[in-house]
């Protein structure tokens, strides 16, 4: 007991001295400190010191709901007329080096630029990142002997260092030899942030392509555009061909006479092509959707053209002719001898659900766009107009607001949901002859 | 005997809490029991199996009464509560166990014959076929820390596949200390042997696990759990990312357990040894991707194999910056 507190007492000595050393030195620890409690020197060091050691707490108490004004947030204001760009926030940034030229209160204006990154989307801009590090006083906080070195010399500054860095990883931005020349010469080698900076170094490279199904970091911002690149991430096969059935029109363009016209984007593969010529026409298929896809943080909703799984007595096994090659065997009926030690197949029946003929992405999820889309498929799909096709949407205008669209039918009860169907099949018969 | 069928619910309930999830830590409390799948799903598994056998057509009507009973439960589904009666099952269901396990350990490790289990190159662990498939997982989100993601577990369209969806939000809390928070995560029951007796998955003849899964897109974070009885590892796992790529198909996922990193309290720790699957409690499911927005994803089942093309041992190699004291 008595040994732990003299290590603790022990720390908070260190600290003190080391504060009270900086404070002679540049006056830098006194950042922390809120304005608002002035103290005197001897006293805020001490205090400031032991509790920092005994208590662990955020580095920013303040920082939250309360709309407290947080120093320099006036050197964001400042920022002129309306326009937050990258340019903005690094004039903001050489200001506070020009307006207190000794960088007084640095790490408070670190952790309000942190919060301000995302307002002026910089948030993931590596160089924006390197020129917030670079406000730290140089060689400041490096610990000079081995007394520093074992107690964690200049706390709070290291904890502003570690939270750049956290925020960095928090956006996937990875750190390069400019980080790492920075942090070396504000907190030397062995320091908490050079260690966060290590772990990051090792670790975004190792996680970097793990993702099988890339996505683009930027997304397109043209919906058809959009619609492409989810059309081509969802389906497998990559000889697939994206149609697009209808271009958007804007309200603008065609002067209000016409209604806005959604853009209608589709892929089906030759493969889908061909079960779709092959499907039993006295076999309804149906348009369900919409089902949600996110690509990175977008949602985007989708379509699909389907068929219910055939009963098993009506599936054809196709069979190859016997005496197709006579060089050839094309069946062979050998038992190799396979015993269970070479049995790699899962012992379940997996789930298994009807064809997906095409997929769509359209602009609106209302029955008059996507009978147009199917409209579409007809054209290259000539035996579609002779299959019946039942609409089964779950949401009745664009607005979804179903979480598991997949899961969700439409109907207040079933009978009712029946006749829609029946009517949505006459209506569609009727469109085709 | 009553108080010992209180003593033995009371050890259960203090268990359900080393269950993992990245932020497990978090709900130490008995309140935990509270938000699991099963006490929802539980009164309504028996009166469904009866009425259930239309699987493949796409009856609306049943589908639509299935969805109303998985919310409600029946009025009639409240029968008369006796203690002495329930007590009396509890014993006879745990002295059932305690002879099965007898029994099966006469014919082999887990009750099948001992060349079976040696020759096994793959192996279906978790299927969802049924309402009672259900129970054998958990379902948490942020809410548990005061947060305001939701998920849910229920059973697929066809009755086929698990469906977890919810939704997910970054808010995080108002409670001073939480900065972040997000993260809906559906969790795997320990396996219990009689009287409670913990138990745990033998995976060391497989390297791969398997995931039949369908998603929309989103990243997941698989977690495995090794059983321990040391306090302070209660808070390891090892994890790895599982993508999904959206679209109607069905999708295959497999992970090599040579990709399992190990972390601590959910921060990787700089040393990292490698899974050993000797000793497996259970798997997770988190999903934090930091993206608001409604999620689901559909599990068909997961299972482990032997990949015999597989052949690294660990992924990760440790650094000699990082853990120094590892290459003295």
């Amino acid at each position: 007991m008595s040994w732990s507190q003299a290590i603790l007492l022990a720390r908070g000595l260190s600290r003190g001295w080391g504060s009270i050393c900086g404070a002679a030195l540049t006056g830098a620890p006194f950042s922390q400190v809120p304005p608002q409690a002035p103290r005197g020197l001897q006293r805020s060091a001490a205090t400031h010191s032991s509790d920092s050691s005994l208590v662990p707490r955020p580095p920013e108490p303040r920082r939250g709901p309360i709309k407290a004004l947080a120093p320099h947030e006036e050197l964001f204001e400042q920022a002129p007329g309306g326009e937050r760009d990258k340019a903005s926030f690094v004039r903001t940034v050489q200001n506070f080096g020009q307006h207190s030229v000794r960088k007084r209160g640095h790490v408070d204006f670190i952790y309000l630029a942190l919060r301000k990154m995302r307002h002026y989307g910089v948030e993931r801009d590596l160089a924006v990142y390197n020129l917030l590090l670079d406000v730290f006083p140089k060689e400041v906080f490096r610990p000079r002997n081995i007394i520093q070195r074992i107690f964690v010399h200049y706390p709070r500054q290291q904890e502003c260092g570690v939270a750049v860095l956290e925020q960095m990883e928090n956006y996937g931005v990875m750190p390069n030899k400019e980080t790492e020349f920075l942090l070396i010469q504000i907190f030397g080698h062995k320091s908490y942030p050079m260690l966060k900076f290590l772990r990051m170094k090792l670790w975004f490279s190792r996680f970097k392509n793990i993702n099988p199904f890339p996505v683009p970091r930027d997304l397109p911002q043209d919906p058809v555009d959009l619609a492409r690149l989810g059309l081509r991430h969802m389906e497998p096969d990559l000889s697939a061909r994206v149609t697009i059935y209808q271009m958007p029109l804007s309200r603008d363009s065609t002067a209000g006479t016409d209604p806005t016209q959604p853009h209608i984007v589709g892929i089906q593969s030759p493969d889908q092509q061909a079960a779709l010529a092959r499907h039993n026409p006295a076999r309804p298929i149906f348009v369900e959707g919409p089902f949600s896809l996110w690509l990175r943080d977008k949602c985007v909703y989708y379509h699909i053209l389907r068929a219910d799984m055939l009963p098993p007595e009506e599936r054809e096994v196709e069979e190859i002719p016997e005496e197709w090659n006579l060089y050839y065997p094309m069946q062979l009926d050998l038992d190799y001898g396979r015993s269970s030690w070479d049995d790699y197949q899962f012992d379940i029946d997996e789930v298994e659900e009807g064809p997906v003929f095409a997929m769509c992405m359209a602009g609106a999820h209302d029955q008059a766009t996507l009978a147009k889309w199917i409209q579409g498929l007809q054209e290259s799909n000539p035996a579609l107009a002779r299959i019946p096709v039942v609409f089964r949407l779950s949401g009745s205008t664009g607005e979804l607001l179903a979480a598991t669209p997949r899961m969700e039918e439409p109907p207040p009860t079933p009978r009712q949901s029946q006749d829609e169907e029946e009517n949505n099949l006459h209506q569609q018969q009727q469109g085709q002859s | 005997m009553a108080l010992v069928h209180k003593l033995l619910n009371g050890t259960y309930i203090l268990r359900k809490c080393q269950l993992p999830s990245a932020t497990s830590r978090l709900f130490l409390g008995p309140q935990f029991a509270d938000y699991c799948s099963s006490s929802l799903h539980k009164p309504v598994a028996v009166p469904d199996k009866g009425g259930s056998p239309q699987k493949t057509e796409r009856d609306l009507q049943g589908h639509h009464q299935r969805e109303v009973a998985l919310d409600i439960t029946s009025p009639e589904e409240n029968p008369e509560v006796s203690f002495d009666k329930a007590i009396r099952d509890e014993i006879k269901e745990h002295f059932r166990r305690l002879k099965d396990d007898f029994v099966n350990h006469w014919i082999g490790p887990e009750g099948r014959p001992l060349h079976e289990i040696l020759l096994e190159q793959a192996k279906v662990v978790w299927q969802f076929r049924g309402k009672e498939d259900l129970d054998k997982w958990i379902v948490t989100s942020d809410k548990m820390i005061g947060g305001r993601s939701e998920v849910f577990l229920k059973m697929g369209k066809n009755n086929q596949s698990a469906l977890l969806y919810g939704n997910l939000s970054s808010e995080a809390p108002q409670d001073g200390e939480s900065g972040r928070s997000g993260y809906c995560a559906m969790i795997s029951r320990v396996p219990k042997g009689p009287f409670e007796r913990k138990k745990s998955y033998d995976w060391s003849q497989f390297n791969t696990l398997y995931l039949r899964v369908r998603g929309d897109g989103r990243p997941w974070m698989v977690n495995i759990r090794e059983d321990t009885d040391i306090i302070q590892r209660k808070n390891q796992m090892y994890s790895y990312f599982m993508f999904t790529r959206g679209g109607p198909y069905w999708q295959e996922v497999k992970i090599p357990f040579s990709k399992f990193f190990f972390s601590n309290q959910g921060r990787i720790r700089d040393a990292q040894f490698q899974l050993l699957l000797d000793k497996i409690s259970s798997v997770g499911f988190t999903l934090a991707d930091k993206v608001d927005g409604p999620f689901f994803l559909e599990i068909d089942f997961i299972g482990v194999f032997t990949d015999p093309a597989h052949t690294e041992e660990f992924a990760y190699e440790n650094s000699p910056d990082l853990t120094p004291r590892l290459f003295k």
